[in-house]
């Protein structure tokens, strides 16, 4: 038993905040608000640190390795407000590594290592949300492959994506599963979509009779764990990068509150002041502890990796909502001007609140399994 | 990171459920209760700490030279886990085991651990702890409790507050003013008193649960051997340090966790039973979603222990992580004991006598004793500034 990171893997950490210090900054992320949100210097920087390679298998070209030494990594990427769709085609590397066939395997992860594919979930809709249970398009039978009809939201970087890995239920027994479709396909349309986060890009994508083959199936044959996987994995990363964010705005707080001058003292020697940013490390602290404990189970399968991962997305969510919230009243007017860079800290976390379940959605998953686990005790 | 456990870990395991379900009585937690009587109900936990002791589970992770196993941190979890499971009944000698074994180990001259540490160990001596006095709250090097050298010993005078188990100690351990004309801090020191010696009066004070705990404790010309001082001469101060660190630490909040998860499980029991209306409590939505976050909370305070226990295994230096402790375990079980009264809904308005009460009162008593966690050891007030100055760094 050890609740702990090697220390190679904080090694990883401190070189891929070293780096993020050097070439990335809110400035720069400011500038993503014009053009198509992209910023490919980043992106092949990211790649050469090795970010995309680390789950893809050895075999692909990759590291071989697993969310444990990710969770670090995603915690920077909030910390540094990294713009997708990095730790989106992470998501989607863990999903293909561990249920596409050796084709999709042998076809896609090798570009991701290198950076030259990017693969994004397409898992939400407008009614349903990300759950699993609530997928309304459907991917009808036809002559060797499937045609899908349905509309997702919110699908990050569908315009820059290679492949978009979409849920849908399959043929006449509706059966969940996961379709790769290529953004360019026929019947396929795109609509940008206005944003909370402006610094941030996603689409509507709307699949009007959209073929595909069946090869085009993540597995070949749909599998709902699949889909669990991506929403799961996608939670887990949200409340990784929800813990960087907020402990990102801790900092930003404690700072400003120790140049802040007011009556003749740093506002921080104030006890109202003290005592905010006390509640706000107790809360970034148990967020580390929800959320590296909810990559280790889903890295492994442990048993209570679904209760691990909505413990880690409801704790961090409310958390992140807390300590946001915190940081931009101890900034006080300042904290409210649009030059100051807390805002985006602010939407890309209340982005990420909502994404993947939000904080209701994951205790009623962790009292239903508690329930369960009582009743068979 | 690996939250699997070794085929030692797992042989540890099976042996302690073995051991704690043959010793607790037949039928414990279902038609067996601990008294309702307080006294009673506080030798029968010290009665129960003494079996684990001559089991060979009392201390285990202490050093084999003083009587313990040398148990890991590891087994030490599994051990906290395995009781938990099983409802087993807290101890009486908590100050002794989690305080004063501690600070001697750390502080104590080689003869004061031979002298006190195995009757830790075994429960022969139950410890109480002499630190608050009526002026001397959160502001505790405020101290006036004064002892004066008189040959080899000194002599004590004042008075203590909030002395808990001091009606049922053998030993204290009290911070005393060794120097009035030194600056606060500076003037203190740590002595080790035998509850036996005339000239101590013990007053238990009633709690807002009914139960008295703890005392208000009267020193007159008490004679103390200067061989029970800890440290040196006026180096008090330090010490009380370690002490608190360990009060506040994540050993104590592992052992606190196993009572809020044997409640916790209580809880969700007592809300698919209670009703609202024509349907069960546990089915209101908004009441769910209150439970699930106690069931989230309790969970985590476990793995934030782990987590400090982690770094604790590689010698790590308790850094943040065990200073938060305290302030999230208490704050959470206070949301925990309030969900629980919403639970009962108008039954939480029954005494733990009435035959009406769900759960026999617990989750009343446990409410009003929730009310002085954030208090005790340290007031979240106090822990909040020790955070914002000692980790966040925040100017004074």
């Amino acid at each position: 038993m050890n609740f702990d990171f090697s220390a190679e893997q904080y090694m990883f950490q401190d070189s891929v905040r070293a780096y993020l210090a050097d070439a990335w900054s809110v400035a720069r992320l400011r500038r993503l608000m014009e053009g198509d949100g992209f910023d490919a210097t980043l992106w092949h920087g990211l790649t050469d640190l090795g970010l995309l390679s680390i789950l893809v298998p050895e075999e692909h070209g990759g590291m071989g390795l697993s969310f444990v030494d990710l969770a670090l990594v995603f915690e920077e990427c909030g910390r540094a407000l990294v713009p997708g769709p990095a730790v989106e085609t992470m998501i989607a590397t863990d999903v293909l590594a561990r249920f596409g066939t050796q084709e999709q395997k042998a076809a896609l992860l090798p570009g991701i290592a290198t950076g030259r594919i990017k693969v994004v979930p397409a898992v939400v809709e407008a009614d349903g949300g990300s759950d699993p249970a609530e997928v309304e398009t459907i991917a009808s039978d036809a002559a060797g492959g499937w045609v899908l009809n349905g509309r997702k939201i919110l699908v990050p970087y569908a315009g820059l994506a290679d492949k978009l890995l979409v849920s849908a239920r399959f043929g006449a027994t509706a059966a969940l599963g996961l379709a790769l479709v290529d953004p360019t396909r026929a019947g396929l349309t795109l609509r940008p979509q206005a944003l909370f986060d402006p610094s941030s890009r996603a689409c509507e994508v709307i699949f009007d009779n959209v073929a595909i083959g069946s090869e085009d199936v993540v597995g070949a044959a749909p599998i709902a764990a699949s889909v669990d996987r991506v929403v799961d994995a996608g939670a887990m990363a949200a409340a990784a990068q929800m813990t960087g964010i907020a402990a990102r705005m801790l900092d930003l707080a404690v700072d400003y509150a120790a140049q802040r001058v007011q009556f003749g003292r740093p506002i921080g020697s104030f006890q109202a002041i003290k005592h905010r940013c006390a509640d706000m490390m107790v809360q970034v602290e148990t967020s580390r502890t929800a959320a590296y404990y909810a990559a280790w189970a889903l890295s492994c399968d442990a048993p209570e990796a679904v209760q691990a991962v909505s413990m880690a997305k409801a704790y961090c969510g409310d958390a992140a909502r807390f300590v946001c919230n915190e940081a931009l009243q101890i900034h006080g007017g300042v904290g409210f001007a649009w030059d100051l860079d807390l805002h985006f800290y602010l939407r890309r976390a209340k982005t990420l609140e909502y994404s993947f379940g939000d904080a209701s959605a994951h205790r009623e998953r962790v009292l239903s399994a508690a329930l369960a686990a009582r009743e068979a005790a | 990171m690996d939250f699997n456990f070794s085929p030692e870990d797992d042989a540890f395991r099976h042996e302690a459920r073995a051991w704690i379900s043959a010793s607790l009585p037949e039928g414990w937690g279902r038609t067996v209760h601990e008294p309702e009587d307080e006294t009673e109900r506080y030798m029968s936990r010290l009665g129960w700490e003494k079996k684990l002791f001559h089991g060979g589970w009392a201390g285990i992770a202490w050093p084999k030279e003083y009587g313990g196993r040398g148990a890991t941190l590891v087994e030490q979890a599994i051990l906290a886990e395995e009781l938990a499971r099983a409802g087993a009944p807290e101890g009486l000698n908590i100050i002794g085991h989690n305080l004063t074994a501690p600070t001697l180990m750390h502080n104590g001259t080689e003869a004061q651990r031979r002298r006190f540490l195995p009757k830790i160990l075994s429960s022969e001596e139950v410890w109480c702890q002499g630190f608050s006095e009526p002026n001397a709250g959160s502001d505790l090097a405020a101290v006036r409790t004064t002892a004066v050298r008189d040959g080899d010993h000194f002599v004590v005078n004042g008075q203590k507050t909030w002395t808990s188990f001091a009606q049922y100690a053998q030993w204290c351990f009290m911070l005393v003013r060794t120097d009035t004309e030194a600056p606060k801090h500076k003037g203190i020191s740590f002595l080790l008193v035998d509850m036996s010696t005339p000239g101590i009066t013990v007053r238990p004070l009633r709690q807002i649960s009914g139960e008295s705990e703890f005392n208000e404790t009267f020193f007159h010309d008490v004679r103390v051997p200067c061989e029970n001082l800890v440290g040196g001469l006026n180096e008090g101060w330090k010490i009380a340090m370690t002490t608190l660190a360990h009060e506040r630490g994540p050993e104590d909040a592992l052992g606190r966790q196993i009572r809020f998860k044997r409640e916790l499980g209580r809880l969700l029991d007592v809300a698919k039973t209670q009703k609202r209306g024509k349907r069960a409590a546990i089915d209101d939505p908004a009441l769910r979603q209150k439970i699930a976050s106690s069931v989230i909370e309790v969970e985590l305070m476990r793995l934030n222990c782990l987590r400090s226990f982690s770094k604790m295994l590689q010698g790590k230096p308790l850094g943040p992580e065990s200073s938060f402790q305290k302030l999230y375990w208490s704050h959470m079980a206070q949301r925990m004991y309030e969900t629980a009264l919403e639970t009962l809904g108008p039954a939480a308005a029954l005494g733990a006598g009435d035959p009406a009460t769900p759960a026999r009162g617990m989750f009343q008593t446990g409410f009003l004793q929730s009310r002085a966690f954030t208090i005790y050891s340290g007031t979240s007030e106090i822990q909040r500034n020790i955070i914002a100055e000692r980790v966040l760094g925040m100017p004074k």
